[in-house]
Order: C-alpha cells, then sequence, then structure tokens
C-alpha cells in the first residue's frame, strides 16, 4: 500500500501540493484527476523519488520513498508525460538503455524487450529508429520502456496526451491487462472519460489540494443531484414549462431547460409532473452526471479551464 | 514589400530574443578583437620584455658595453642568475645556462664568450642559445639582438681599429691610415669621414640610431647559433601546435556533450533515469567520466593523425604525452560540466563555451606564444585550462620532457579539474539541471 501523509511541496512561492493524504491500496486502478497545473505531475514525481518533499511523506510498504531511496524505485515504474526515450536510436537500443539501468542480464533482457515490445505489437518495429515512429507508438514505446523491471507500481502521468483515439484504447486495454495481472497502476488525466473509465478509485486535484476522493459513484454522489434532464426549448414546450417549477429548479439557455433534479425527488413523481405539463417526451433528454460536474460544482471550473 | 519589411522586423525580434546568437554576434569579435589588438601591438605600453638569459665572460670595452646596453633595452630583460642545487641564486655558467632553456624556463640565452673581442680580434664574437619552440619569438630574439649590437659595434669596431693602428704603425702614421680607412668607408658608404673618426664609446647620435646601424660592419659580429631543443624534430611548426589546436577542439567536444544534460532533462529522459535506481552523483559521475574517456580518444586521434601527416613523433614521449592528454581531458571536462551547473539551457551552455573556449585559446597560447603578448595577458593566460595543456605538450613533444619536466603541467591541470569539479558539484546540488 501507498500512503501518502500531509505532502507539501513548494517551487519558490507557488505550492504545488499543499498538505496532501492519499491511501493508495495495492493492485488498484487509481486515479489522480485535475486539470492541468493542478499537481498531478509534481505529486508523480514525489513518488518517483525524483523530488524531495517539503512537508510530509510517502510511504510503499513501509519503506519510505524519497530522492535517496533507491531499493523502492526498483518497484516503481514511471511513465513519463514527455516522450522520453532517444529519438536517434531504435526502439530496441532504448529498452537496452533503460532495461540497463536496473541491471538486468543481457539474455533476460532480451526475452523481457521481446515480451514487453509484442505485447504493444512494436516488436516487429523495434529495428527501427524512434524519430520516425507515430505519436501513438512513441507513447506504447514510451510505456512500456518503464515496464521492463515488472515493477509492483506503475506511474502513468498522463499518457495518452497527443495520442489518437484508436491507440489511445490500445493503451488502455494494456493498461487494464496489466492492473488485472495485479500490477498497481497511479494514472494522472485530466479527461474525466479516461479516469470514469479505467480507475477504480479516484483523487481529484486541483491547486495542489486534494478536493474529493472515492470510487466515480462515491464523487458523482458528492453531488446536490442525481440527475440532469434537457427539455428543448420550442414552441412546443416554451408555454409548457411553467407547471415544473413549482417542484423543480429550472436553468433557461439558448435552445434548452435545465433541470438538475435533487436527491430525495423520485424520478416517477417528476415523470407524472411531465405528464400532466403535456410536454412531449421526444424533447426530453436524460443525462447521468460526470466528474466534470462534479469538478465544475466544486471549483466553479472546468476541468479543462 | 510590406511583407518582406515585416518578416524582417519578425527577424530582428527573433534575433534580439535570442542570448545566444547576440553573444556570437556582439561579444565574442569584441574580445577576440581586444585580444588580438593586444597581441599584435594596440595594447601600446605594457608589452612584456622577453627574458633573455645572459653570461658576460669578456671584459673587453665591447661586451661591457653590450651588456649595459643591453640591460636598458626595451626588449629584453636579462637574466643572470639562477638556483644552484642548494637553492641559491648564482650566476649563469653556460651549463646551467643551457639547461635551463631546455628545461623551458627560459627559450633563449646569450652568452658573451671570454674571448669575445680581443686586441686582435677583427670582429665580436657571440654565442646565441635558443629553443625554438616559439618561432616568431625566436625571430624576434634575433632580430632584436642583431639590431643593437649593430647600433653599437661600428664605434666599437672603429675604436678598436684606431687603437690597433696605432699600436703597430705609430701615432701618426696610425692617424693616417685612420683617416684613409675612414675616407674610404665614406665613399662607398657615403658617411661624413668627421663621423667615423670621432665616434665615441659612450655617445650616440641619433642618424645612426635610426638608420638601423652600418651594416657594412654585419659581417664583423659573428652570432654563433646553437639550438638546444628540437633539432631533431622532422616538422617543427606542426609539433608546436597540435597541442593548441587539439585543445580547442577538444573544449568544443566536451562543452557540447556536457550540454546534454539540458537535453535530457528537456525530453524527460533524465526523470525516467532519475526515476530508476540511479542517483545523481551516479549520473554525474557517468557524464564526468564519459567526457573524460571522450577528450582522451579525441586528443589521441588528433596527435595519431598528427603522427601519419605531419610526422610529429608521439611515440618515443608516449607515457608523458599520455600523462599531459589525460590531464588536459580531466580539466576540460571539469570545465564543461561548470559550464552546465551554472547555465540554465543547452543553448546558454554552448552559448557561453563559444566565448570562453574562443577566449581561453586566444589567451592560453593555443593560435599564437603566450611570450609575444602584454604582461596582464600573459597573467590571465595562466588562469587557462589551454596554457598548461598547450605548454605541457610543448614540453612532451618538443622537447621530450621526462616526467620531472611535465609533472608540473600535470598537476595544474590536474589540480584545475579538481577545484572546477567541486565547484560543479556544489551549483549541481542547488541548480535546476537536476
Amino acid at each position: 500500500m501507498i500512503k501518502i501523509t500531509n505532502l507539501t511541496k513548494r517551487y519558490k512561492t507557488v505550492s504545488a501540493l499543499d498538505n496532501v493524504s492519499l491511501e493508495i491500496k495495492g493492485g488498484e486502478f487509481f486515479g489522480l484527476l485535475g486539470p492541468n497545473g493542478a499537481g498531478k505531475s509534481t505529486m508523480m514525481n514525489l513518488l518517483a523519488g525524483y523530488l524531495d518533499a517539503d512537508g510530509g511523506h510517502i510511504e510503499y510498504s513501509e519503506e519510505k520513498i524519497d530522492r535517496d531511496s533507491m531499493e523502492v524505485r526498483k518497484k516503481f515504474g514511471l511513465v513519463p508525460q514527455t516522450i522520453a526515450l532517444y529519438e536517434e536510436l531504435s526502439a530496441e537500443a532504448n529498452l537496452k538503455i533503460f532495461g540497463s539501468l536496473y541491471l538486468i542480464p543481457q539474455k533476460e533482457l532480451k526475452e523481457i524487450i521481446k515480451e514487453k515490445l509484442n505485447m504493444v505489437e512494436l516488436y516487429e518495429r523495434r529495428k527501427d529508429l524512434v524519430k520516425n515512429f507515430s505519436g501513438g507508438m512513441k507513447r506504447r514505446l514510451n510505456m512500456v520502456a518503464s515496464m521492463l523491471h515488472n515493477p509492483e507500481v506503475l506511474l502513468c502521468d498522463e499518457p495518452t496526451v497527443g495520442v489518437d483515439p484508436q491507440s489511445r484504447n490500445a493503451i488502455f486495454d494494456f493498461l487494464q491487462k496489466i492492473n488485472e495481472e495485479g500490477m498497481t497502476v497511479i494514472y494522472t488525466t485530466h479527461y474525466m472519460e479516461e479516469a470514469e473509465r479505467l480507475c477504480k478509485n479516484i483523487a481529484i486535484i486541483d491547486e495542489g489540494k486534494i478536493i474529493a476522493k472515492g470510487t466515480v459513484d462515491e464523487l458523482i454522489s458528492l453531488l446536490p443531484y442525481c440527475e440532469e434532464i434537457y427539455i428543448s426549448k420550442n414552441a412546443d414546450t416554451s408555454g409548457k414549462i411553467d407547471p415544473l417549477k413549482t417542484s423543480v429548479e429550472i436553468t433557461e439557455n439558448a435552445d434548452k431547460y435545465e433541470i438538475k433534479l435533487k436527491k430525495g425527488i423520485l424520478l416517477s413523481e417528476f415523470f407524472k409532473t411531465i405528464e400532466s405539463s403535456g410536454i412531449n417526451y421526444n424533447y426530453i433528454d436524460f443525462h447521468k452526471p460526470t466528474l466534470e460536474e462534479l469538478f465544475l460544482n466544486l471549483t466553479g471550473r472546468r476541468l479543462r479551464d | 514589400m510590406k511583407i518582406i519589411l515585416n518578416l524582417i522586423v519578425k527577424e530582428y525580434i527573433l534575433f534580439f530574443k535570442d542570448k545566444v546568437a547576440l553573444t556570437l554576434t556582439f561579444i565574442v569579435p569584441v574580445v577576440l578583437i581586444f585580444i588580438f589588438g593586444q597581441v599584435f601591438g594596440g595594447g601600446g605600453s605594457d608589452v612584456r620584455k622577453i627574458h633573455l638569459g645572459f653570461i658576460n665572460k669578456s671584459n673587453a670595452p665591447v661586451a661591457q658595453k653590450l651588456e649595459k646596453t643591453l640591460d636598458t633595452s626595451k626588449a629584453f630583460v636579462l637574466i643572470k642568475k639562477t638556483k644552484n642545487e642548494s637553492g641559491e641564486m648564482v650566476l649563469f655558467d653556460t651549463n646551467s645556462l643551457k639547461k635551463n632553456i631546455k628545461s623551458g624556463n627560459i627559450s633563449s640565452g646569450l652568452v658573451i664568450p671570454e674571448n669575445a673581442y680581443t686586441d686582435t680580434s677583427s670582429g665580436l664574437r657571440l654565442i646565441y642559445y635558443f629553443d625554438p619552440k616559439n618561432d616568431i619569438e625566436t625571430q624576434f630574439v634575433q632580430g632584436m639582438l642583431q639590431q643593437i649590437i649593430m647600433q653599437q659595434v661600428p664605434e666599437l669596431f672603429n675604436q678598436g681599429m684606431q687603437v690597433q693602428s696605432e699600436k703597430y704603425l705609430g701615432k701618426e702614421k696610425g692617424n693616417e691610415f685612420n683617416r684613409d680607412i675612414a675616407k674610404s668607408v665614406g665613399k662607398y658608404f657615403n658617411i661624413d669621414t668627421s663621423e667615423i673618426l670621432s665616434r665615441d664609446l659612450n655617445k650616440k647620435n641619433e642618424t645612426e640610431k635610426n638608420s638601423g646601424g652600418f651594416n657594412f660592419f654585419e659581417n664583423i659580429v659573428n652570432i654563433e647559433k646553437v639550438q638546444l631543443v628540437g633539432k631533431d624534430i622532422a616538422n617543427p611548426m606542426a609539433t608546436r601546435s597540435v597541442g593548441g589546436w587539439a585543445m580547442m577542439f577538444l573544449l568544443f567536444t566536451i562543452t557540447g556533450a556536457s550540454s546534454s544534460l539540458f537535453d535530457e532533462k528537456k525530453n524527460g529522459v533524465m526523470l525516467r533515469i532519475l526515476s530508476s535506481p540511479v542517483s545523481r552523483t551516479q549520473i554525474l559521475w557517468s557524464k564526468y567520466l564519459y567526457n573524460m574517456s571522450l577528450g582522451i580518444i579525441q586528443l589521441t586521434v588528433l596527435f595519431i593523425t598528427g603522427a601519419l601527416l605531419f610526422n610529429i613523433d608521439i611515440l618515443s614521449n608516449v607515457f608523458n604525452l599520455l600523462i599531459v592528454v589525460i590531464s588536459a581531458s580531466a580539466a576540460c571536462t571539469g570545465f564543461g560540466m561548470l559550464l552546465s551547473s551554472f547555465s540554465k539551457t543547452s543553448a546558454q551552455a554552448n552559448g557561453y563555451g563559444t566565448v570562453f573556449i574562443l577566449t581561453m585559446s586566444a589567451i592560453g597560447g593555443a593560435w599564437f606564444p603566450v611570450s609575444f603578448m602584454p604582461a596582464i595577458i600573459q597573467f590571465f593566460s595562466k588562469f587557462t585550462i589551454v596554457y598548461w595543456a598547450v605548454e605541457g605538450f610543448l614540453a612532451v613533444l618538443w622537447r621530450g620532457a621526462d616526467f620531472g619536466g611535465i609533472w608540473q603541467y600535470a598537476a595544474v591541470l590536474l589540480g584545475m579539474a579538481l577545484v572546477i569539479n567541486i565547484i560543479s558539484i556544489w551549483n549541481f546540488r542547488k541548480g535546476n539541471v537536476f
């Protein structure tokens, strides 16, 4: 288990992490969701032992993680946000270099490289220079370069930035597979769809602080409403909306009415009201709240603002 | 046209934002112009006198006069003493003078032998020992010596002739003989007879000084030139210059290699490496040893190329050459690491590197002899890696020095490497590269 206690990191006067505490269980697929500049990469760099904290500490199975903790680093793998590869070298040469840092014997390393490249469908391109790879291929190689030593924990810092949907799905499948095989994955992103799809537990981070954490359902339940209902704004509906205002709060937009159904209101009662108002069901659209709405609700900003 | 103008403006905006381009465009040329100006005479008053070993064994007035003239010369500082084995300062003898020249302490020496000028002499005999490690300096010294001697000897020779003619012909016939000789000289060389006859050892006239002396007396000054060092060297020019050029290229190579730290940081590879079980100290050591080994390989290749193309003898003193190569590489690597530790980007490191490398090469003796430079530049040249490396290579390749003759260069270079590395590590620890 990774235990983060009162973690603080400052860059000059800017507080990148402010008294953050988290617990991540072994084998979990844990997401750290937040906008750019929220402190996600700083958290990953601290977990990877690249940085020292200004306050608090991180422990992995009771071993402290900091810049001097060499042993615990062998159990972690970091997939950096950037393509951290030597572009002028082949895929295979890159992996040989990064594998050698873990003192993996040559013969064994060769086998591992073959296995990992096959997993991300790059084995046939192993002799090609990285600079000739597509963005998606580079991302996949960037990922396996961090896993040659079979880490117990994989830290993925926004590994799908700039990747096409097809490669993104391939990366997701790959990560889910290794997680199912027992590897703990800590995944940072500012795409709530990614967090929702991949992560069992999520912490939402903003301005260096954890503002919410839990499963997706637990997080959504933090919203003061459980359902969003949109009613198209047109000649048919505009005269019939007023009776609804007595039972629910309605926000009027240019093309639709937005209704956030508060907890405690039964959906069946709401439908009865709709029916009695005479609004045609074809104009009604139901929408389940997302983490994006939660973030907006908690901070007043959107994730990608 | 408007578009072209806008594009030009854009180019200037980008140019003035680029500190490296600015440095290379303006600061580097200005620094180099200043240095070249100092070296080739623009520096004016404080050009250093050349140190010339000197022994005067003769009691002849001409010898005394010559010594006095050289003593007061603006071109030379006469070195007449050296330390003996017990550390006392004693006058040079011929052996100790030669030893000092061979060991590189001084580059040349003038000996006025006991029999330099006697009553029966037909001319003045001098012995000039030299080490032409700096060809320009050697030629300069010889030229200055000739000029000074030529300005003095005609008078002395004339007096000598008068004395001898009086001795052998008697005063009256002697005077007549002198007048006839003076008439002949005056006729052929268009000189006033009375001037020749009235010459006084202790007086000079301006005409004579400015005319550069009476060249017709040149034959009577016999300077025996004895080259003490480098006689057997097949290609003196290449042997003298290879060290300097090699050092300049080595510094460029090492600076480029050291700044790879920035590239690795920028593309995230440094983060990847440091998230594996690798410490910052291990990274610094690997960079240092890689750069140093690269430097050793580069210097070795350059010297082998010099041996193959220019007949530079690298094999007869290969052990000592290797010592200087290793020491120079260590110091250059330290320099590269220091630059990286103080810079914020690769471009900045390379820009500053270019300024320092060209400056160090210019004042350190890579391009022209340090002894030719003003005293102030000579003072600063001793703070450069290039100076000590070039001197070390000269000691090995030119003088064929043994370990006793090169250890001081190696020690200074290794000392520089140590100090620079301590500063670099201290700076890396508090800096932003890692």
